[in-house]
Formats: C-alpha cells, structure tokens, sequence
C-alpha cells in the first residue's frame, strides 16, 4: 500500500517553485527596463541644454539689432558660433569643461523650385556612427540671399546635433 | 482523508502568504519601471520646445515686405525637416496684429491666437 501522507507537502512544493519561477522572471525582465528609461533622461538634459543655447544665441542684445546666430548664418561665422556654442554649452561651475560635441547645420528652402537644401555648418568633432546625439532645432529669421538671388526677409531652421563624449 | 495528519495546515498558509506578498511585490516594482519609462517618453514626444520656438520666429518679424516667401519658408522646411504640418496667418486690425499659428506633428496639435498691440 502506497503512503498518501506528505499530498500537501508535494502541492506546496510544486506552487512554491511556480511562484519563485514567475517571481525571477518579472525582476529580470524589470531591471532590462532601466536602461532605456536612464537614457531618456540623460537625452532630455542634453535636449534642454542645447535649446536653451541656441535661444541665448538668437536674443539680440538691443532692440533692432541683429542676434548673434542671425550674424553667424548670414555671414557664414563658422568660428564665432563655435566659440559660442562651446562656451555655452561646456562650461561649468568649479570643474573644467564638459565634454559636450556637436554638429551643426541649417536647413533654407530654394525660391526657384521649393525645394530644401541643408547646409552644412561645421562641428567640434565628426560623427563616425556610435554616438548618441539628440538633435536639437531653432528658427532663425535672417535677412540675406540665402538659397535664392535676392536678399530679403527669410526663415532657416538651425540643426544642431549634440552628444556627450 | 480522515486518516491524514492535518496538524500542520497553516505552515501552507503562511508559505502561500509569504510567497503571494514577494509576488506582488515584484509586480509592483515591475509596473512602476515602466511607468517611469512612459512618462519620460510622454515628456521628449510632447514638442514643447518646437511649438515655442516656431511661435516665437513667426511672432518676432511680422511687418516684413515678402510675408508670403517667409511663410513658404516655415511651412516647407517644417514638413521636410520637423514631420510638422505648419501654417499661419497674419490680419492687421486696426492698431493691432491678430497671428493664428497652426501646428501638427500626428501626434500634438496646436492652434495659437497672438495678438500684437505694437504695430
């Protein structure tokens, strides 16, 4: 005669390695989730810097006066926005320089066929494929003959991708 | 069934309650790393800094001679380099200008009614 004493003992074994089982796999798959919700918030600081950047560069320091990104787009100030843009961006209390990289370039649209043409500006350092750069944009209202014979009033988007090395 | 020893029922209930409690608690844990991660992602989609800076260059020059070759501007290279469908319009009023600027990106939709009293 078989003995049927130790049923429950077995039940419980059984429930108690299923649970253990559906417990490790739920906190393995949480911590894979980490990852991508860090990064997110390390790219919205990243964001937020270069708008802000780009913003400081487009405010004109009197009224009537042409803002500094105007100038360096209308007269193709490569240097000058360089400086600028890492000196705004890298700059930082009581440490040395952050090591913030960038790529820049605008974008204007052709009167003659409505097409769009994005010139390059330049860059601290070129992008060879394993950064993580954000992008960010700004409107810039120039008054050149940027992408057209005449110079007049006209609206180019400033691109600037920004990643930290 | 009368034969079994039933002494020892509740170290079943309380390995149950231990193990039922662990469980839920890594469920919550679970949910609230992903809850974290949608918000974040709610944060960068919404674009908040576009809709800004786009209202701010419409708004900052609207008394130009060529308005009509600046609009074209905003509209072709905010759909070509922004996925954004953009438009708006400037009405003088008497000694003020009404700006409606319409924004879309499939995602966020914005309408804004500026109004000038410089011009």
């Amino acid at each position: 005669m078989v003995n049927a004493d130790a049923q429950l003992f077995t039940i419980e074994g059984l429930s108690a390695a299923l649970i253990m089982i559906m417990t490790v796999f739920i906190v393995v798959n949480t911590t894979s989730v980490y990852t991508p919700g860090d990064a997110h918030i390390s790219d919205m600081q990243l964001e937020i810097l270069g708008t802000d950047a780009l913003r400081m560069m487009d405010v004109p320091e009197s009224y009537g006066t042409r803002s500094l990104l105007r100038t360096i787009i209308e007269e193709n100030k490569f240097e000058t926005f360089n400086g600028t843009f890492l000196n705004y961006t890298n700059n930082r209390t009581l440490l040395g320089p952050d090591h913030i990289k960038y790529n820049a370039s605008y974008t204007c649209r052709n009167t003659a066929d409505d097409s769009i043409s994005t010139i390059v500006l330049g860059g601290s350092q070129t992008l060879t494929g394993t950064e993580h750069p954000v992008r960010v944009t700004k409107w810039v209202r120039v008054k050149t003959n940027i992408c057209g014979p005449i110079a007049q009033d006209r609206a180019v988007l400033m691109e600037v991708l920004l990643w930290r090395d | 069934m009368a034969r079994l020893n039933d002494d020892a029922q509740w170290i079943i209930l309380m390995g149950f309650i231990v193990s039922f409690s662990i469980f839920f608690l890594a469920l919550v844990l679970n949910q609230s790393t992903v809850v974290g991660q949608t918000t974040a992602e709610g944060v960068i989609e919404f674009p908040k800094n576009d809709i800004r800076d786009l209202s701010d260059a419409i708004t900052s020059n609207i008394t130009g001679p060529n308005e009509a070759v600046v609009l074209e501007d905003f509209r072709r290279i905010a759909l070509n380099r922004k996925n954004a469908v953009v438009n708006y319009s400037i009405t003088p009023a008497d000694d003020y200008t009404i700006v409606k600027v319409h924004y879309n990106n499939g995602v966020t939709i914005y309408e804004e009614n500026w109004t000038s009293l410089y011009y």
